[in-house]
């Protein structure tokens, strides 16, 4: 009897303390994205409206209107494309995180995260300035002579260059926490079976590592497809993704319907990335 | 690049006749060793963990480097495998020198402490990884993996991968893998250090067996002394990056050239003493020494070459003798270990165990005496 | 032990890549210095002016102060949420734990631009939308994850024979918390707090949905600034933001060290 008393008391006391946190998560996060869901089956009223009746209207406008279906055929490919150059600018740098010990690393590994704690208008801006046409590089190569007969910036060469630097940091510690499972005797061993160092890195180090460089590729293609403040920016409101038309949708043309019907599609891409993730996991097993 | 790189050696060799290749002992360099260390060092900053170290071990044996944690074993072996670069002197094999040649070049087999299996390879890939880097056809590499399993008793485990082997199967697989490219040396970091005693002492005589059978010389690092001194035909004591003495088991037992040598192979007791000449006084006593001496010595003998007698028996021209009280005595089934206080100092002595044989009461008087060939004497230090 | 020198190709590579992941942040600090109207880089002449104009810019000052105050409330509060939360699901080991340690750290799992949108259409029929507690309610969402799962790690990491042994001589559990518990998992407050901060005042994706002309942060104006010009005016304010950011993590480093606080 005592101990059913105290049981129940247990429990009491862990429904208090978990109480305020249920709150703020069902109210502000689960209601909300399940209301969203339902949201995209609903018609769009003037205003900001949404009516109550159930409709297929948001789909059949999105699969029928051409302008969407390049924005998500648009959002994936340059999604794909900043992953591999993230990945391609990221391992060499991890490589060498790897390889290096005690406060060089620190220091290195320091300069790795210190992006993350800079706010992504920030350094977006930063790379206004670089990239302008009166920015560092163009201004910097017409001082020797060179004039890019092509902008840099506020197109989709902008974007991809932004988004693969602010990227870079998530992929680089998804790559190191890859390469902490690795033995460096692994390495070792096959060197001295005869594998010049070239051999032993594509037979030992990057099957290894293989892990690492998907959860890598999975974070850095999911964080830009969703991403909207650089595309934003650095694409002078010209290149058309995703997750800049929701925002539109949402704040501009007031559509929410529409917008919540992008979102799932943005959330689609989302649960496909993630499967091909748990298969390449398994292929690699 | 591919004729230059194992020289004298046709790659289509098996491991049969690798043994008889081995046993024939041709182009013996003038050195003296089949692999010749000449003065070789390694600098970190602010400390030297290897300082110029001369070794030469001959074809066919297996050689010990045996010492404390920090003695600059495992850099010596790491410097031999070209792992870890030299700051000074020359590694040679055969009289070639493999100083500034890389690893993959260098055709030694290593055989890690942690086994350093490649985790994504099943048994047979790891195996064959060598072989495949030499570029060897197929028929061939499974061939020789097939033999080289064999021979590691490990059929029938070929498709595992080394997650699902124990820990005494993923070191037959190392040394399978190290083995299996017939390496002109053969390398071993402390590679029993992980298993249980039982398994150790398995793997010991599979290890030795395997390596006179081939005849492939081979170097062996190791912590433990009881390793070296039944697996190895020679020994070399390291300590603080220095080598202290080269020799055989018995050598180092018997004769070790120091003190530090023969605390650490071997448990020792010690006694100051003052030497002249054969005689040495320790208090009113005089020991008899094996050779001259003057001054200061510490004189060291053997826990399990002492015999406890009755307090003043009498002294006969080979034994030395000195008193002590017995302080506590254990009882360990087939020896009895005893703590005497001789002279202010606690010694040690083991004796076997017999049917009859009764505990010495602890408070006890006793004689302890000696061989006067099982006295070791050395200069006190300072 | 390790010494394999990396080769001078890799040396080189990274080298660059290194330069390319610092260099958006490396020119906004002399930008800030600009003499120019707009935006030119390197600038022709050099002055204060745009830390002059940024003082003298009171929607930047305001959205600066609405920013800090937000922050400051999402730290506390998410402390207070967040621990409890954590004790119950490591601690107590309720039925059910796993499901809801899931479900509290799903948000890091989906877009912040869904969940921006899936607030503000909630938001707009509550009357929640461009208030600060609507801001600071939306910052919750995504601060309690990284505070739950920081102190979830902290309260693993220590065992629970220390609680115990405290019991056993005597301590209330209320003073087992307070005596043992609490200052043993003090470093993982000190970071769980500091990281809601830095999320809270660099938010801008949710905020943007949430904001309105009477509540606004500061990295929001700095986009909306952003989209129609791009003077140095937000040079000098990335520089305070910066400095600000700095200003956190050396106090973080100072009381519990850097590599312990943000790179597990």
């Amino acid at each position: 009897m005592a101990q059913q008393g105290d049981e129940t008391r247990r429990n009491g006391l862990a429904i208090a303390l978990l109480l305020p946190i249920v709150l703020v998560n069902v109210g502000v996060f689960l209601y909300p994205v399940l209301n969203l869901l339902s949201t995209s089956f609903k018609e769009a009223l003037p205003g900001g409206g949404i009516g109550t009746e159930f409709t297929w209207a948001n789909w059949s406008t999105l699969v029928q209107d051409r302008f969407y279906m390049e924005a998500l055929l648009r959002s994936v490919l340059m999604s794909l494309l900043i992953t591999f150059l993230t990945l391609l600018c990221s391992y060499p740098i991890a490589l060498y995180l790897h390889r290096s010990s005690g406060q060089w690393r620190t220091f290195l590994l320091v300069l790795v995260v210190s992006p993350l704690l800079t706010s992504a208008v920030v350094r977006t801006y930063g790379w206004v300035a670089v990239l302008a046409d009166t920015g560092l590089i163009k201004n910097g190569l017409e001082q020797i002579g060179i004039t890019l007969p092509f902008r840099l910036v506020y197109n989709m060469t902008g974007v991809v260059i932004g988004l693969t630097e602010i990227l870079m940091p998530y992929m680089i510690l998804a790559l190191l926490a890859g390469f902490g499972r690795l033995d460096p005797r692994c390495e070792e061993a096959a060197l001295t079976l005869g594998a010049r160092p070239i051999q032993a890195f594509w037979r030992v180090v990057l099957p290894l590592t293989a892990p690492g460089i998907a959860l890598g590729c999975l974070l850095c293609f999911v964080l830009a497809v969703s991403s909207f403040i650089t595309p934003r920016i650095l694409g002078g409101g010209r290149v058309f993704l995703l997750a800049t038309e929701i925002y539109d949708q949402a704040i501009v043309t007031l559509n929410w319907p529409a917008a919540g019907t992008l979102s799932i599609l943005v959330l689609v891409v989302f649960g496909l990335s993630l499967i091909l993730y748990t298969r390449a996991l398994r292929a690699f097993d | 690049m591919a004729p230059t790189r194992h020289p004298a050696k046709p790659l289509n060799m098996t491991l049969a006749e690798a043994d008889m290749r081995h046993g024939t002992g041709q182009e013996e360099p003038a050195a003296g060793g089949f692999l010749s260390l000449q003065g070789l060092g390694k600098r970190y900053q602010g400390f030297t963990a290897v300082h110029h170290l001369y070794l030469d071990v001959p074809r066919g044996e297996l050689v010990a480097l045996l010492g404390p944690s920090g003695c600059g074993k495992t850099t010596t072996l790491r410097m031999i495998a070209g792992l870890t670069p030299v700051s000074g002197g020359r590694v040679l094999v055969g009289g070639r020198d493999m100083t500034s040649e890389p690893p993959y070049r260098r055709d030694m087999g290593l055989v890690f402490q942690s086994y350093a299996l490649f985790p994504h390879m099943t048994v047979e890939r790891n195996v064959a990884f060598g072989l495949e880097m030499r570029r060897i056809g197929r028929a061939e590499v499974a061939e020789r993996v097939k033999e080289a399993v064999a021979m590691v008793r490990l059929q029938g485990l070929e498709k595992r991968r080394p997650r699902e082997l124990s820990g005494g199967q993923q070191q037959r697989v190392a040394l399978a893998r190290a083995l299996v490219i017939q390496p002109s040396i053969l390398l071993f970091d402390e590679p029993l250090s992980n298993l249980d005693a039982k398994l150790r002492d398995e793997m010991r005589t599979e290890i030795r067996d395997i390596q006179q059978r081939l005849g492939i010389t081979a170097v062996f690092v190791t912590h433990d002394q009881a390793e070296a001194l039944a697996m190895c035909d020679k020994v070399a004591v390291m300590n603080a990056g220095r080598l202290e003495q080269l020799g055989t088991p018995t050598e180092l037992y018997e004769r070790p050239a120091n003190p530090f040598v023969a605390s650490f192979v071997g448990r020792i007791n010690r006694l100051p003493a003052m030497a002249m000449g054969t005689k040495a006084k320790v208090g009113e006593r005089e020991l008899r020494l094996t050779q001259p001496m003057e001054g200061n010595i510490e004189v060291m003998v053997r826990p399990h070459r002492i015999q406890l007698e009755p307090a003043g028996s009498a002294a006969t021209e080979s034994t030395n003798r000195v008193q002590g009280e017995i302080r506590r005595t254990t009882y360990v089934g087939d020896l009895i270990q005893y703590v005497v206080h001789v002279d202010g100092l606690n010694w040690s002595v083991e004796q076997p165990t017999s049917a009859s044989a009764t505990l010495s009461p602890i408070g006890a008087k006793v004689d302890l005496s000696w061989r006067v060939e099982d006295t070791l004497a050395f200069k006190s230090a300072g | 032990m390790e010494e394999r020198k990396p080769s001078w190709l890799l040396k080189v590579t990274v080298t660059v890549l290194f330069v390319f992941l610092l260099v958006p942040v490396l020119v906004i600090v002399p930008l800030s210095f600009s003499g120019e109207n707009t935006l030119r880089f390197p600038p022709d002449s050099w002055s204060f002016r745009w830390y002059g104009e940024l003082w003298s810019n009171d929607r930047m000052w305001g959205a600066f102060r609405t920013s800090l105050v937000i922050g400051a409330v999402v730290t506390v509060l998410t402390i207070l949420i967040a621990l409890p939360a954590a004790y119950v699901i490591v601690r107590l080991k309720v039925r059910g734990s796993e499901l809801l340690y899931n479900l509290f750290t799903a948000p890091l799992l989906l877009p912040t631009i869904v969940i921006g949108l899936a607030i503000l259409i909630i938001f707009a029929s509550v009357g929640l939308l461009g208030t600060r507690l609507g801001i600071a309610l939306g910052h919750l969402v995504l601060t309690l994850p990284y505070a739950l799962r920081i102190l979830a790690t902290a309260l693993n990491a220590l065992a629970v024979t220390v609680e115990e042994a405290a019991a056993s001589l005597g301590a209330k559990p209320l003073t087992v918390f307070r005596r043992i518990t609490l200052p043993l998992i003090a470093p993982g407050l000190v970071s769980a707090g500091a990281l809601s901060f830095l999320v809270s005042f660099d938010e801008v994706v949710v905020t943007l949905f949430l904001a309105g002309p009477e509540a606004t942060t500061l990295p929001v104006e700095m986009f909306r600034h952003l989209e129609s010009r791009s003077d140095p005016l937000i040079a000098a304010i990335s520089v305070l933001l910066i400095s600000l950011t700095l200003a956190v993590v050396l106090i973080v480093h100072r009381s519990i060290g850097f590599s312990t606080s943000f790179t597990r």
